[in-house]
Protein backbone atom coordinates (compact mmCIF):
# COMPACT_ATOMS: atom_id res chain seq x y z
CA UNK A 1 0.00 0.00 0.00
CA UNK A 2 1.44 3.37 -1.03
CA UNK A 3 0.03 6.73 -0.09
CA UNK A 4 -0.78 9.11 -2.92
CA UNK A 5 1.08 11.33 -3.83
CA UNK A 6 4.35 10.20 -2.24
CA UNK A 7 7.66 9.15 -3.78
CA UNK A 8 6.95 5.44 -3.13
CA UNK A 9 3.60 5.80 -4.87
CA UNK A 10 5.17 7.29 -8.02
CA UNK A 11 7.88 4.61 -7.98
CA UNK A 12 5.20 1.93 -7.74
CA UNK A 13 3.32 3.64 -10.59
CA UNK A 14 6.52 3.64 -12.71
CA UNK A 15 6.92 -0.09 -12.06
CA UNK A 16 3.33 -0.71 -13.20
CA UNK A 17 3.90 1.31 -16.37
CA UNK A 18 6.94 -0.75 -17.28
CA UNK A 19 4.97 -3.96 -16.86
CA UNK A 20 2.23 -2.85 -19.28
CA UNK A 21 2.33 -4.14 -22.85
CA UNK A 22 -0.60 -1.92 -23.72
CA UNK A 23 1.29 1.22 -22.60
CA UNK A 24 4.49 0.11 -24.38
CA UNK A 25 2.56 -0.14 -27.63
CA UNK A 26 0.36 2.96 -27.25
CA UNK A 27 3.26 5.23 -26.23
CA UNK A 28 5.91 3.71 -28.52
CA UNK A 29 6.72 7.10 -30.03
CA UNK A 30 6.15 9.25 -26.94
CA UNK A 31 9.15 11.32 -25.88
CA UNK A 32 9.08 13.58 -22.88
CA UNK A 33 8.90 13.92 -19.12
CA UNK A 34 5.64 14.72 -17.41
CA UNK A 35 5.41 16.55 -14.09
CA UNK A 36 2.19 16.21 -12.15
CA UNK A 37 1.52 19.04 -9.72
CA UNK A 38 -0.84 17.88 -7.02
CA UNK A 39 -1.93 21.21 -5.56
CA UNK A 40 -2.31 21.62 -1.84
CA UNK A 41 -5.67 21.19 -0.16
CA UNK A 42 -4.96 21.63 3.54
CA UNK A 43 -8.52 20.67 4.44
CA UNK A 44 -7.87 17.31 2.71
CA UNK A 45 -4.59 16.73 4.58
CA UNK A 46 -2.56 17.94 1.64
CA UNK A 47 -0.71 20.86 3.22
CA UNK A 48 1.68 21.55 0.33
CA UNK A 49 1.95 21.17 -3.42
CA UNK A 50 3.62 17.90 -4.46
CA UNK A 51 5.48 17.48 -7.76
CA UNK A 52 5.33 13.96 -9.14
CA UNK A 53 7.62 13.19 -12.08
CA UNK A 54 7.70 10.51 -14.76
CA UNK A 55 10.45 10.28 -17.38
CA UNK A 56 8.55 8.60 -20.20
CA UNK A 57 10.39 7.51 -23.32
CA UNK A 58 9.27 5.25 -26.16
CA UNK A 59 6.77 3.24 -24.18
CA UNK A 60 8.78 2.93 -20.99
CA UNK A 61 9.18 4.86 -17.77
CA UNK A 62 12.88 5.53 -17.23
CA UNK A 63 12.33 6.94 -13.75
CA UNK A 64 9.55 8.13 -11.48
CA UNK A 65 9.25 9.83 -8.12
CA UNK A 66 8.60 13.04 -6.28
CA UNK A 67 10.86 15.97 -7.19
CA UNK A 68 11.28 19.59 -6.20
CA UNK A 69 9.45 22.37 -8.06
CA UNK A 70 12.55 23.47 -9.95
CA UNK A 71 13.23 19.99 -11.34
CA UNK A 72 9.54 19.47 -12.01
CA UNK A 73 9.15 22.73 -13.90
CA UNK A 74 11.85 21.60 -16.32
CA UNK A 75 9.64 18.76 -17.58
CA UNK A 76 8.38 18.92 -21.15
CA UNK A 77 4.81 18.76 -19.88
CA UNK A 78 3.47 20.02 -16.57
CA UNK A 79 -0.07 19.12 -15.57
CA UNK A 80 -1.54 20.89 -12.51
CA UNK A 81 -4.72 20.32 -10.57
CA UNK A 82 -5.97 20.36 -6.99
CA UNK A 83 -5.47 17.12 -5.08
CA UNK A 84 -9.19 16.29 -5.29
CA UNK A 85 -9.13 16.41 -9.08
CA UNK A 86 -6.23 13.94 -9.19
CA UNK A 87 -8.06 11.72 -6.78
CA UNK A 88 -11.04 11.78 -9.16
CA UNK A 89 -8.72 10.75 -11.99
CA UNK A 90 -7.30 7.86 -9.98
CA UNK A 91 -10.77 6.70 -9.00
CA UNK A 92 -11.92 6.82 -12.62
CA UNK A 93 -14.37 9.65 -11.97
CA UNK A 94 -12.58 12.17 -14.18
CA UNK A 95 -11.31 11.40 -17.67
CA UNK A 96 -7.91 13.12 -17.84
CA UNK A 97 -8.10 14.17 -21.49
CA UNK A 98 -11.60 15.56 -20.99
CA UNK A 99 -10.36 17.16 -17.77
CA UNK A 100 -7.59 18.92 -19.67
CA UNK A 101 -10.01 20.29 -22.24
CA UNK A 102 -12.36 21.42 -19.49
CA UNK A 103 -9.57 23.15 -17.61
CA UNK A 104 -9.91 20.88 -14.58
CA UNK A 105 -6.37 19.69 -15.28
CA UNK A 106 -4.19 22.56 -16.47
CA UNK A 107 -1.49 21.71 -18.97
CA UNK A 108 1.74 23.53 -19.73
CA UNK A 109 3.23 22.13 -22.90
CA UNK A 110 1.86 21.07 -26.22
CA UNK A 111 -1.70 20.01 -25.43
CA UNK A 112 -2.48 18.58 -28.92
CA UNK A 113 0.43 16.17 -28.59
CA UNK A 114 -0.93 14.83 -25.32
CA UNK A 115 -4.40 14.53 -26.78
CA UNK A 116 -3.03 12.50 -29.70
CA UNK A 117 -1.80 9.93 -27.19
CA UNK A 118 -5.22 9.45 -25.64
CA UNK A 119 -4.85 5.64 -25.68
CA UNK A 120 -1.61 5.88 -23.70
CA UNK A 121 -3.21 8.38 -21.31
CA UNK A 122 -6.11 6.04 -20.71
CA UNK A 123 -3.72 3.18 -20.00
CA UNK A 124 -1.79 5.36 -17.53
CA UNK A 125 -5.05 6.04 -15.71
CA UNK A 126 -5.93 2.35 -15.71
CA UNK A 127 -2.50 1.55 -14.33
CA UNK A 128 -2.97 3.95 -11.40
CA UNK A 129 -5.80 1.65 -10.44
CA UNK A 130 -3.38 -1.25 -10.18
CA UNK A 131 -1.30 0.58 -7.58
CA UNK A 132 -2.62 -0.22 -4.16
CA UNK A 133 -3.31 3.30 -2.98
CA UNK A 134 -4.35 5.06 0.17
CA UNK A 135 -5.45 8.67 0.11
CA UNK A 136 -4.38 11.11 2.84
CA UNK A 137 -7.90 12.39 3.45
CA UNK A 138 -9.17 8.85 4.02
CA UNK A 139 -6.55 7.82 6.55
CA UNK A 140 -7.77 8.14 10.15
CA UNK A 141 -6.09 11.09 11.89
CA UNK B 1 -1.77 75.60 0.77
CA UNK B 2 -0.72 72.25 2.27
CA UNK B 3 -0.53 69.19 0.05
CA UNK B 4 0.99 65.70 -0.05
CA UNK B 5 3.69 65.60 -2.71
CA UNK B 6 5.94 62.85 -4.01
CA UNK B 7 9.67 63.17 -4.51
CA UNK B 8 12.17 60.40 -5.26
CA UNK B 9 10.10 57.57 -3.89
CA UNK B 10 8.76 59.21 -0.75
CA UNK B 11 5.82 61.40 0.13
CA UNK B 12 5.91 64.50 2.29
CA UNK B 13 3.74 67.43 3.23
CA UNK B 14 4.60 70.63 1.37
CA UNK B 15 3.36 74.12 0.68
CA UNK B 16 2.20 74.42 -2.91
CA UNK B 17 0.45 77.20 -4.84
CA UNK B 18 -3.32 77.54 -4.41
CA UNK B 19 -5.22 76.27 -7.47
CA UNK B 20 -7.01 78.88 -9.57
CA UNK B 21 -9.53 78.83 -12.39
CA UNK B 22 -7.45 78.30 -15.52
CA UNK B 23 -10.24 77.47 -17.94
CA UNK B 24 -13.92 78.54 -18.07
CA UNK B 25 -14.94 74.92 -17.41
CA UNK B 26 -12.85 74.58 -14.24
CA UNK B 27 -13.94 74.41 -10.62
CA UNK B 28 -11.84 74.71 -7.48
CA UNK B 29 -12.92 72.34 -4.74
CA UNK B 30 -12.02 72.58 -1.04
CA UNK B 31 -11.19 69.01 -0.14
CA UNK B 32 -12.90 67.68 2.98
CA UNK B 33 -11.81 64.05 2.68
CA UNK B 34 -9.22 62.37 0.45
CA UNK B 35 -7.97 58.80 0.46
CA UNK B 36 -4.91 56.80 -0.48
CA UNK B 37 -5.53 54.37 -3.33
CA UNK B 38 -3.56 51.30 -4.41
CA UNK B 39 -2.57 53.03 -7.63
CA UNK B 40 -0.94 55.84 -5.58
CA UNK B 41 1.66 53.24 -4.62
CA UNK B 42 2.54 52.83 -8.29
CA UNK B 43 3.58 56.47 -8.31
CA UNK B 44 5.34 56.18 -4.99
CA UNK B 45 7.41 53.24 -6.20
CA UNK B 46 8.13 54.67 -9.63
CA UNK B 47 6.13 52.08 -11.59
CA UNK B 48 4.30 55.01 -13.14
CA UNK B 49 6.12 58.28 -13.80
CA UNK B 50 5.43 61.24 -11.53
CA UNK B 51 6.01 64.93 -11.80
CA UNK B 52 8.71 65.69 -9.20
CA UNK B 53 6.98 67.49 -6.35
CA UNK B 54 3.59 66.67 -7.86
CA UNK B 55 0.53 66.54 -5.60
CA UNK B 56 -0.68 62.98 -4.98
CA UNK B 57 -4.16 61.49 -4.90
CA UNK B 58 -7.28 61.13 -6.98
CA UNK B 59 -10.03 60.00 -4.57
CA UNK B 60 -11.72 62.88 -2.80
CA UNK B 61 -14.86 64.72 -1.83
CA UNK B 62 -15.23 68.39 -1.00
CA UNK B 63 -17.11 71.63 -1.39
CA UNK B 64 -17.05 73.74 -4.54
CA UNK B 65 -15.46 77.13 -3.86
CA UNK B 66 -14.96 78.63 -7.31
CA UNK B 67 -16.34 77.87 -10.76
CA UNK B 68 -15.40 79.11 -14.23
CA UNK B 69 -17.88 81.08 -16.25
CA UNK B 70 -19.07 78.15 -18.38
CA UNK B 71 -19.80 75.78 -15.48
CA UNK B 72 -23.54 75.06 -15.18
CA UNK B 73 -24.09 71.88 -13.17
CA UNK B 74 -22.32 72.74 -9.93
CA UNK B 75 -22.05 75.95 -7.97
CA UNK B 76 -20.05 77.27 -5.01
CA UNK B 77 -21.22 75.59 -1.83
CA UNK B 78 -22.17 72.29 -3.48
CA UNK B 79 -20.84 69.15 -1.85
CA UNK B 80 -19.27 67.04 -4.58
CA UNK B 81 -17.30 63.89 -5.29
CA UNK B 82 -14.46 64.12 -7.80
CA UNK B 83 -13.94 61.69 -10.68
CA UNK B 84 -10.51 60.09 -10.51
CA UNK B 85 -10.23 60.12 -14.29
CA UNK B 86 -10.84 63.49 -15.87
CA UNK B 87 -12.82 63.17 -19.10
CA UNK B 88 -13.64 65.74 -21.75
CA UNK B 89 -17.28 64.69 -21.92
CA UNK B 90 -17.52 65.56 -25.59
CA UNK B 91 -15.51 63.03 -27.62
CA UNK B 92 -16.95 59.92 -29.31
CA UNK B 93 -16.02 57.65 -26.37
CA UNK B 94 -17.39 60.01 -23.73
CA UNK B 95 -20.69 60.33 -25.60
CA UNK B 96 -20.95 56.52 -25.56
CA UNK B 97 -20.42 56.41 -21.81
CA UNK B 98 -16.89 55.06 -22.20
CA UNK B 99 -15.27 58.03 -20.55
CA UNK B 100 -12.22 56.09 -19.34
CA UNK B 101 -11.31 55.79 -23.02
CA UNK B 102 -11.69 59.56 -23.54
CA UNK B 103 -9.50 61.00 -26.28
CA UNK B 104 -8.20 63.49 -23.72
CA UNK B 105 -8.32 61.36 -20.59
CA UNK B 106 -6.40 62.79 -17.67
CA UNK B 107 -6.16 61.88 -14.04
CA UNK B 108 -5.91 63.95 -10.91
CA UNK B 109 -2.45 63.26 -9.52
CA UNK B 110 -1.82 61.04 -12.54
CA UNK B 111 1.64 62.32 -13.51
CA UNK B 112 2.95 63.23 -16.95
CA UNK B 113 1.30 60.28 -18.72
CA UNK B 114 -2.11 61.51 -17.63
CA UNK B 115 -2.07 65.25 -17.97
CA UNK B 116 0.13 66.34 -15.02
CA UNK B 117 -2.88 67.53 -13.03
CA UNK B 118 -2.21 68.15 -9.33
CA UNK B 119 -3.90 65.58 -7.14
CA UNK B 120 -6.45 65.67 -4.36
CA UNK B 121 -4.42 64.98 -1.20
CA UNK B 122 -4.41 68.70 -0.58
CA UNK B 123 -6.51 71.46 0.87
CA UNK B 124 -7.88 72.34 -2.55
CA UNK B 125 -7.89 70.92 -6.07
CA UNK B 126 -8.68 72.26 -9.51
CA UNK B 127 -11.09 70.07 -11.46
CA UNK B 128 -11.19 70.59 -15.25
CA UNK B 129 -14.50 70.23 -17.12
CA UNK B 130 -16.30 70.44 -13.80
CA UNK B 131 -19.73 69.78 -15.30
CA UNK B 132 -18.49 66.30 -16.29
CA UNK B 133 -16.05 65.45 -13.53
CA UNK B 134 -17.93 66.47 -10.40
CA UNK B 135 -21.01 64.75 -9.00
CA UNK B 136 -23.19 66.44 -6.40
CA UNK B 137 -23.57 64.41 -3.23
CA UNK B 138 -27.15 63.82 -2.03
CA UNK B 139 -27.96 65.50 1.29
CA UNK B 140 -28.55 62.13 2.97
CA UNK B 141 -25.06 60.87 2.10
CA UNK B 142 -22.15 62.06 4.25
CA UNK B 143 -18.66 62.68 2.97
CA UNK B 144 -17.17 59.33 3.98
CA UNK B 145 -20.01 57.41 2.38
CA UNK B 146 -19.52 59.37 -0.84
CA UNK B 147 -15.72 59.38 -0.89
CA UNK B 148 -15.10 56.22 -2.89
CA UNK B 149 -17.84 56.84 -5.47
CA UNK B 150 -15.29 58.72 -7.55
CA UNK B 151 -13.08 55.64 -7.88
CA UNK B 152 -12.89 52.34 -5.95
CA UNK B 153 -16.57 51.93 -5.12
CA UNK B 154 -17.83 52.65 -8.61
CA UNK B 155 -15.02 50.51 -10.05
CA UNK B 156 -16.20 47.54 -7.97
CA UNK B 157 -19.83 48.28 -8.84
CA UNK B 158 -18.89 48.50 -12.52
CA UNK B 159 -17.11 45.12 -12.34
CA UNK B 160 -20.21 43.51 -10.85
CA UNK B 161 -22.43 45.17 -13.44
CA UNK B 162 -20.12 43.98 -16.21
CA UNK B 163 -20.73 40.46 -14.94
CA UNK B 164 -24.41 40.78 -15.95
CA UNK B 165 -25.45 38.66 -12.98
CA UNK B 166 -28.84 37.05 -12.64
CA UNK B 167 -30.28 36.30 -9.20
CA UNK B 168 -28.88 32.99 -8.01
CA UNK B 169 -25.73 33.18 -10.10
CA UNK B 170 -22.48 32.40 -8.35
CA UNK B 171 -19.64 34.88 -8.51
CA UNK B 172 -16.13 34.41 -7.17
CA UNK B 173 -14.18 37.57 -6.42
CA UNK B 174 -10.43 37.04 -6.23
CA UNK B 175 -9.07 39.68 -3.88
CA UNK B 176 -11.08 41.27 -1.08
CA UNK B 177 -9.35 44.63 -1.08
CA UNK B 178 -11.47 47.75 -1.59
CA UNK B 179 -12.40 47.09 -5.23
CA UNK B 180 -13.08 43.40 -4.53
CA UNK B 181 -15.13 44.30 -1.47
CA UNK B 182 -17.26 46.79 -3.40
CA UNK B 183 -17.68 44.32 -6.27
CA UNK B 184 -18.80 41.67 -3.80
CA UNK B 185 -21.23 44.09 -2.14
CA UNK B 186 -22.72 45.08 -5.48
CA UNK B 187 -22.99 41.46 -6.63
CA UNK B 188 -24.73 40.53 -3.40
CA UNK B 189 -27.20 43.38 -3.91
CA UNK B 190 -27.90 41.91 -7.36
CA UNK B 191 -28.94 38.63 -5.77
CA UNK B 192 -25.84 36.59 -6.57
CA UNK B 193 -24.16 34.07 -4.29
CA UNK B 194 -20.80 35.70 -3.64
CA UNK B 195 -17.50 34.10 -2.64
CA UNK B 196 -14.53 36.34 -1.87
CA UNK B 197 -11.08 34.73 -1.98
CA UNK B 198 -8.28 36.40 -0.04
CA UNK B 199 -5.46 35.13 2.19
CA UNK B 200 -5.71 38.21 4.45
CA UNK B 201 -7.88 37.35 7.49
CA UNK B 202 -8.74 41.01 8.15
CA UNK B 203 -10.05 41.47 4.63
CA UNK B 204 -12.02 38.24 4.81
CA UNK B 205 -13.52 39.33 8.12
CA UNK B 206 -14.77 42.58 6.60
CA UNK B 207 -16.30 40.70 3.68
CA UNK B 208 -17.92 38.15 6.00
CA UNK B 209 -19.47 40.86 8.17
CA UNK B 210 -21.16 42.20 5.06
CA UNK B 211 -22.73 38.82 4.30
CA UNK B 212 -20.24 37.48 1.77
CA UNK B 213 -18.89 33.92 1.95
CA UNK B 214 -15.11 33.78 1.95
CA UNK B 215 -12.39 31.31 1.10
CA UNK B 216 -8.94 31.33 2.67
CA UNK B 217 -6.73 29.93 -0.10
CA UNK B 218 -4.10 28.89 2.44
CA UNK B 219 -6.62 26.57 4.05
CA UNK B 220 -8.83 25.47 1.21
CA UNK B 221 -8.27 25.23 -2.53
CA UNK B 222 -10.53 27.94 -4.04
CA UNK B 223 -11.26 25.86 -7.14
CA UNK B 224 -12.60 23.00 -5.05
CA UNK B 225 -14.52 25.36 -2.76
CA UNK B 226 -16.35 26.82 -5.76
CA UNK B 227 -16.81 23.39 -7.35
CA UNK B 228 -18.43 22.14 -4.15
CA UNK B 229 -20.75 25.16 -4.06
CA UNK B 230 -21.91 24.67 -7.66
CA UNK B 231 -22.42 20.94 -8.09
CA UNK B 232 -18.94 20.68 -9.60
CA UNK B 233 -19.44 23.32 -12.31
CA UNK B 234 -17.50 26.32 -10.98
CA UNK B 235 -18.56 29.93 -10.66
CA UNK B 236 -20.70 31.57 -13.33
CA UNK B 237 -18.46 34.61 -13.08
CA UNK B 238 -15.01 35.06 -11.62
CA UNK B 239 -13.53 38.49 -11.03
CA UNK B 240 -9.82 39.24 -10.84
CA UNK B 241 -9.82 42.19 -8.47
CA UNK B 242 -6.09 42.03 -7.81
CA UNK B 243 -4.20 42.53 -11.06
CA UNK B 244 -1.52 39.83 -10.96
CA UNK B 245 -0.95 36.81 -13.21
CA UNK B 246 -1.58 34.45 -10.29
CA UNK B 247 -4.89 36.16 -9.52
CA UNK B 248 -5.85 35.96 -13.18
CA UNK B 249 -5.01 32.25 -13.28
CA UNK B 250 -6.94 31.67 -10.09
CA UNK B 251 -9.98 33.41 -11.57
CA UNK B 252 -9.77 31.35 -14.75
CA UNK B 253 -9.61 28.18 -12.67
CA UNK B 254 -12.74 29.13 -10.73
CA UNK B 255 -15.10 29.81 -13.59
CA UNK B 256 -17.36 27.18 -15.11
CA UNK B 257 -17.45 26.20 -18.77
CA UNK B 258 -19.22 28.98 -20.66
CA UNK B 259 -18.52 31.39 -17.83
CA UNK B 260 -17.18 34.91 -17.70
CA UNK B 261 -13.92 36.18 -16.24
CA UNK B 262 -13.95 39.90 -15.45
CA UNK B 263 -10.51 41.44 -15.09
CA UNK B 264 -10.81 44.66 -13.12
CA UNK B 265 -7.43 44.50 -11.33
CA UNK B 266 -4.90 46.87 -12.82
CA UNK B 267 -2.28 45.48 -15.21
CA UNK B 268 0.75 47.15 -16.75
CA UNK B 269 3.62 45.04 -18.13
CA UNK B 270 2.67 41.59 -16.78
CA UNK B 271 2.49 38.59 -19.08
CA UNK B 272 1.06 35.09 -18.80
CA UNK B 273 0.72 31.99 -20.96
CA UNK B 274 -2.72 31.02 -22.25
CA UNK B 275 -3.78 27.66 -23.71
CA UNK B 276 -6.07 29.14 -26.34
CA UNK B 277 -7.56 25.74 -27.16
CA UNK B 278 -8.64 25.29 -23.56
CA UNK B 279 -10.20 28.73 -23.43
CA UNK B 280 -11.96 27.97 -26.70
CA UNK B 281 -13.16 24.54 -25.61
CA UNK B 282 -14.35 25.93 -22.28
CA UNK B 283 -16.07 28.83 -24.11
CA UNK B 284 -14.75 31.27 -21.56
CA UNK B 285 -15.37 34.97 -22.05
CA UNK B 286 -12.59 37.27 -20.88
CA UNK B 287 -13.66 40.82 -20.19
CA UNK B 288 -10.98 43.39 -19.38
CA UNK B 289 -12.66 46.42 -17.83
CA UNK B 290 -9.76 48.84 -18.16
CA UNK B 291 -10.18 51.94 -16.04
CA UNK B 292 -13.70 52.39 -14.81
CA UNK B 293 -15.76 54.94 -16.75
CA UNK B 294 -17.02 56.39 -13.48
CA UNK B 295 -18.98 59.15 -15.17
CA UNK B 296 -21.39 56.65 -16.71
CA UNK B 297 -21.87 54.70 -13.50
CA UNK B 298 -21.37 56.91 -10.47
CA UNK B 299 -24.95 58.10 -10.17
CA UNK B 300 -26.13 54.49 -10.00
CA UNK B 301 -23.35 53.65 -7.56
CA UNK B 302 -24.25 56.64 -5.40
CA UNK B 303 -27.87 55.42 -5.39
CA UNK B 304 -26.70 52.05 -4.08
CA UNK B 305 -24.85 53.84 -1.28
CA UNK B 306 -27.80 56.08 -0.50
CA UNK B 307 -30.11 53.05 -0.38
CA UNK B 308 -27.70 51.25 1.96
CA UNK B 309 -27.10 48.36 -0.43
CA UNK B 310 -23.39 49.18 -0.54
CA UNK B 311 -21.76 50.28 2.70
CA UNK B 312 -18.30 51.76 2.13
CA UNK B 313 -17.38 52.50 5.73
CA UNK B 314 -16.05 49.02 6.64
CA UNK B 315 -13.11 49.44 4.27
CA UNK B 316 -11.85 52.53 6.11
CA UNK B 317 -9.13 51.28 8.43
CA UNK B 318 -7.44 54.57 9.28
CA UNK B 319 -8.51 58.21 9.54
CA UNK B 320 -5.53 60.57 9.60
CA UNK B 321 -4.78 64.25 9.21
CA UNK B 322 -3.04 65.49 6.07
CA UNK B 323 0.13 65.91 8.17
CA UNK B 324 0.03 62.18 8.92
CA UNK B 325 -0.19 61.21 5.24
CA UNK B 326 3.41 59.85 5.09
CA UNK B 327 2.53 57.46 7.92
CA UNK B 328 -0.66 56.53 6.10
CA UNK B 329 1.38 55.65 3.02
CA UNK B 330 3.71 53.52 5.13
CA UNK B 331 0.79 51.62 6.67
CA UNK B 332 -0.83 51.17 3.28
CA UNK B 333 2.40 50.07 1.63
CA UNK B 334 2.91 47.43 4.34
CA UNK B 335 -0.68 46.25 3.81
CA UNK B 336 -1.48 47.17 7.38
CA UNK B 337 -4.21 49.49 6.18
CA UNK B 338 -7.20 48.68 3.94
CA UNK B 339 -8.10 52.28 3.20
CA UNK B 340 -6.56 55.43 4.66
CA UNK B 341 -8.75 58.54 4.73
CA UNK B 342 -7.08 61.92 5.06
CA UNK B 343 -8.79 65.00 6.48
CA UNK B 344 -7.12 68.18 5.17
Amino acid sequence: MARFPTDPWFKEFARAINESDEYREAAATWEGEIAFVIEAEPDKRMPEDVWGFLDLWHGACRSGGVVGPEDGAAARYVIRAPYSRWKDVLLGDLDPVKGMMQGKLRVQGDLPTIVRYVRAANELVRLTGTVETEFPDEVPA
Amino acid sequence: MRAVVVDEGRVRLADVPEPVIEDPGDAVVRITRASICGSDLHYLHGKTPVDPGGVMGHEAVGVVELVGESVRKVAPGDRVVLAFDIACGACWFCRRGESALCEDVRMLGGGPFLGSLPGTQAERARVPVADVNLLRIPAAVDDEHALFVGDALTTGYYAATTAALAPGDTIAVVGAGPVGYFCAQAARAMGAAVFAIDPDPARRAIAERSGVATVDPSGRHPEMALAEATEGRGADVAVDAVGSPSAFETAVGLVRRGGLVVIVGLYAAETTELQLGVFWARAITLRFTGLCPVHAWWERAMSEVEAGRIDPLPVISHRLSLEDAPRGYELFDRREAMKVVLAP
